[in-house]
């Protein structure tokens, strides 16, 4: 493998592995806070169905 | 029903009172979750993608949706709540 080859290869493994999870697997569990400082963490919502929804900025149309 | 975003709580108090939403927004400014659900590359994303999912009872993926239409998103997914 030339060094060219070798650093793409790195880079696709550092960089390239972002992926969306997929039906069955476990959710990460995480803890974050709200919007009113409230910490919220996913493994006590255990029970509920919850939808986590990703949005790109606050306060932006569409 | 949860939002995430990579906003402070600052910006998401005020984004959640213009909206009136009746779930919490998370401050993940930090990209952790971003990066843990495919959301974001890395800690210096400016913003998350517009992904979603639906987490069953027992912790797990029920539903992955790769791409969400932020206006009617959380308006359609609370009414299967």
């Amino acid at each position: 493998m030339s060094l060219r080859g070798g650093l793409r290869f790195l880079a696709k493994q550092i960089f390239g592995g972002v992926r969306m999870l997929q039906t069955g697997e476990t959710a990460p569990d995480f803890e974050a806070v709200d919007h009113n400082g409230n910490r919220v963490k996913l493994s006590e919502l255990r029970g509920k169905k919850v939808v986590l929804w990703f949005y790109p900025k606050a306060d932006t149309p569409g | 029903m949860i939002g995430v975003s990579f906003d402070t709580v600052e910006e998401n108090r005020k984004f959640a009172k213009k909206f009136d939403f009746p779930f919490p927004l998370l401050c993940d400014t930090d990209r952790k979750i971003g990066i843990a659900y495919g959301a974001a590359d890395s800690s210096k994303d400016e913003y998350a993608r517009r992904i979603a999912y639906v987490i069953d009872e027992n912790g797990k993926i029920a539903q992955a949706h790769a791409k969400v239409d932020a206006a009617s998103y959380p308006r359609e997914q609370l009414a299967t709540l």
